[in-house]
């Protein structure tokens, strides 16, 4: 962990640590001294300097997630700090391991970190109790898996009404069912998961994942399992609900087609957050 | 939202239809035997009053042997001298005293040869015990003339179903290779140690088996004597005499308490194995829970990545466990009342009427008993329920 003399550098964008780095862009702003990580992130800040300098709709603040197996101990996150503005497309990228899933499910309250902080619009929600943490999730987010995870005994339809039932928010079932429409699967609502395509399963998992309107959507590789049509597809629904209805979108993927189109690309390894210009040069150049 | 959760409970219960019927089935057995002991036992104590009644309120019995056991008395084959009992007729109040035996042996009919008990008494201090005392009346024919003439009189069933052959009067039957002629049967008493035996004379069941005395003896007071006074006085009287030296002397009210107190033991010892088997029955609920909470513990996680709490996860569980319970109740009352019916029209065929009817079903039990199943439902899965609850959504999430 660090000690607390060492004078942190973090990026005010994406909110990498860059402490150890030594060839820090920094740029002075308004009398501060601010330090990049030159994947980008420089480039958002003078766009809208004010901006940057507030509250990240989510904050990681050296946060570490340490699991036990027995006697071995793996560290899958090592002091983490991210940062994740509100209304952006945020790609996570990073080999397997690199800690990128994990730091997802911290960030949907999934997982508790083992230490550190997590801020969600400047307030410290890192010890809620289970309860609230509950609430939380239910209204700020929707959660988007790789395997679908649909309820396999609940019709499509029934899966996407779940979520209401643990929120006790109401929708009018005509609604639900435009949803579908919208979707094209109207007429696959009756249908349990295994009588559905993945494409059609991970639709219907994308409006459970919509159904409580939440802030903010979280993909864990959303398109993994897909082929690229319906990869696609599920990704221009996802891009749509960024662009059209302001919707945070963080996806967690392998997949460099969808890290092309995002706002901020942050990239893995070993539990934090690493300089990747390759990944940002791919990126930003097209 | 309750109806939302008992909804959601019964899809996933039915997705997992026969590991849940098995569980309940744990459950039906348990309860079933609960309501059949219930909604006999009633009957039962009845049935043994009813039979208590038919030796009737002014009879004392004595029995060798001690009074809370006396089968062993009679297995032993101890035996009265026949003198001694009918002393007893000096005792002030008592009308009179009938020695009687008991016996069981093979009668042959028609070329079939059947076992069946036998009374023995001295007819004519019998027939008036058993006419004014008991109620027993000859359906048929008469009674036997004297001790020493081979005539048997047939109860109602045992001349109705003993034989393929109905037995009338007038037939021929063979007791040990000697003749026997039938010369009366009796009405109905609703009675088996009555209906379904037959009656010769003391002196011949003794020449039958070779064995002189009498097993037992029925004494009948006067009227307006005090039955207990007189039963003191005959408990004082024989214990002068040196062939037996533990023997019983049954009111009417001590045979009741007996029969009570037997019955309770029995109805103890059944209802102790019905509550062991619900107990079984309630770890086959936990065992279940266990194993659908390991289960489903992706699905929990995913339940709880789209905003269920630990309560609701907890409810979600609790509710199904209860469910299995509730419906194994009302199974087990339903088998257990149509077991109930079934034994009871059973018991009729072989005489024993009025086990059971659907008029003195005790519905406050049975609803105790549902509630009960219902609550050992819940209780079976509050710990599996609550390990669903607690588990960390992303750890649930990764399980496979």
């Amino acid at each position: 962990m660090q000690s607390k003399d060492t004078q942190l550098k973090i990026d005010p964008v994406c909110g990498m640590d860059l402490s150890e780095y030594v060839d820090v862009a920094e740029i002075h702003h308004q009398e501060k001294k601010f330090y990049f990580c030159g994947n980008g992130c420089e480039d958002r800040f003078k766009k809208d300097p004010d901006k940057f300098q507030g509250e990240p709709l989510i904050k990681l603040d050296n946060v570490w997630k340490i699991f036990k197996l027995g006697d071995t101990e793996t560290k899958v996150l090592r002091g983490l700090n991210l940062h994740i503005w509100e209304g952006d497309f945020v790609v996570i990228i990073g080999s397997s391991g690199s800690g990128k899933s994990t730091a997802l499910n911290m960030i949907g309250f999934l997982d508790r970190p083992t230490s550190g902080q997590i801020f969600l619009n400047g307030e410290d929600v890192s010890s809620l109790n289970d309860d609230k943490r509950a609430e939380l999730r239910s209204k700020t987010f929707g959660f988007v898996f790789q395997q679908y995870n649909l309820i396999s005994w609940l019709t499509a339809y029934e899966n996407v009404y779940l979520p209401l039932v643990f929120s006790g928010k109401k929708i009018k079932a005509d609604k639900l069912e435009t949803h579908f429409e919208e979707m094209g699967m109207r007429e696959r609502m009756t249908h349990h998961p295994f009588e559905l395509s993945g494409g059609e399963q991970q639709r219907t998992a994308l409006l459970r994942a919509l159904v409580n309107d939440p802030e903010i959507i979280l993909g864990d590789e959303p398109t993994g399992n897909l082929d690229s049509a319906n990869g696609n597809k599920i990704l221009e629904i996802l891009i749509d609900l960024n662009k059209n209805r302001k919707k945070t979108l963080v996806i967690v993927t392998h997949d460099d087609g969808i890290a092309e189109k995002a706002d901020q690309i942050i990239t893995f390894k070993d539990g934090h957050l690493v300089r990747d210009h390759q990944a940002h040069k791919k990126a930003y150049t097209e | 939202m309750l109806k939302n959760f008992l909804i959601l409970t019964l899809k996933s219960i039915r997705c997992r239809s026969t590991r849940s019927w098995l569980t309940i089935l744990g459950i039906v057995i348990g309860v079933m035997l609960v309501v059949i002991i219930l909604t006999l036992s009633s009957g039962i104590k009845n049935t043994i009053a009813g039979a208590l009644q038919t030796f009737g309120s002014d009879l004392i019995i004595i029995f060798p042997g001690k009074e809370n056991n006396p089968i062993v008395g009679f297995l032993a084959g101890q035996k009265f001298k026949e003198r001694d009992l009918v002393d007893l007729e000096k005792i002030n109040g008592v009308k009179s005293a009938v020695p009687m035996g008991i016996g069981n042996l093979n009668i042959e009919y028609n070329g079939e040869v059947k076992s069946i008990m036998i009374h023995a008494a001295n007819w004519k201090k019998y027939v008036e015990v058993l006419e004014s005392s008991q109620g027993i009346k000859l359906e048929n024919g008469r009674w036997p003339e004297n001790d020493d003439v081979s005539e048997v009189v047939f109860g109602h069933l045992a001349a109705k179903t003993l034989f393929k052959k109905e037995v009338g009067v007038g037939d021929e039957v063979i007791i040990k290779s000697k003749r026997f002629k039938v010369v009366g049967n009796l009405t109905e008493i609703g009675e088996q140690m009555i209906d379904n035996v037959i009656f010769v004379s003391l002196d011949m069941l003794g020449s039958l088996t070779d064995s002189r005395g009498a097993s037992s003896a029925l004494v009948k007071i006067m009227p307006g004597a005090n039955i207990n006074l007189v039963a003191q006085q005959i408990k004082f009287q024989l214990s002068k005499q040196e062939v037996i030296r533990d023997f019983s002397i049954l009111t009417p009210d001590k045979a009741d308490r007996l029969i009570d107190n037997i019955i309770s033991i029995v109805e103890l010892v059944l209802m102790i194995i019905a509550l062991v088997s619900l107990v079984v029955g309630a770890v086959g609920i936990m065992n279940t829970m266990y194993t659908s909470v390991l289960e489903r513990t992706k699905q929990i996680g995913v339940m709880k990545a789209i905003g269920a709490s630990d309560d609701a996860i907890l409810s979600l569980f609790l509710i199904e466990s209860g469910f299995i319970g509730l419906v194994g109740g009302i199974l087990g009352i339903f088998f257990g009342i149509l077991s109930a019916y079934i034994i009871s029209l059973a018991a009729a065929g072989f005489g024993i009427r009025g086990l059971f009817s659907f008029a003195s079903l005790d519905f406050f039990g049975l609803f105790v008993v549902l509630f009960f199943t219902f609550i050992i439902g819940v209780v079976s899965g509050v710990l599996p329920a609550r390990q669903a609850s607690r588990m960390e959504p992303a750890e649930a999430l990764r399980y496979e």
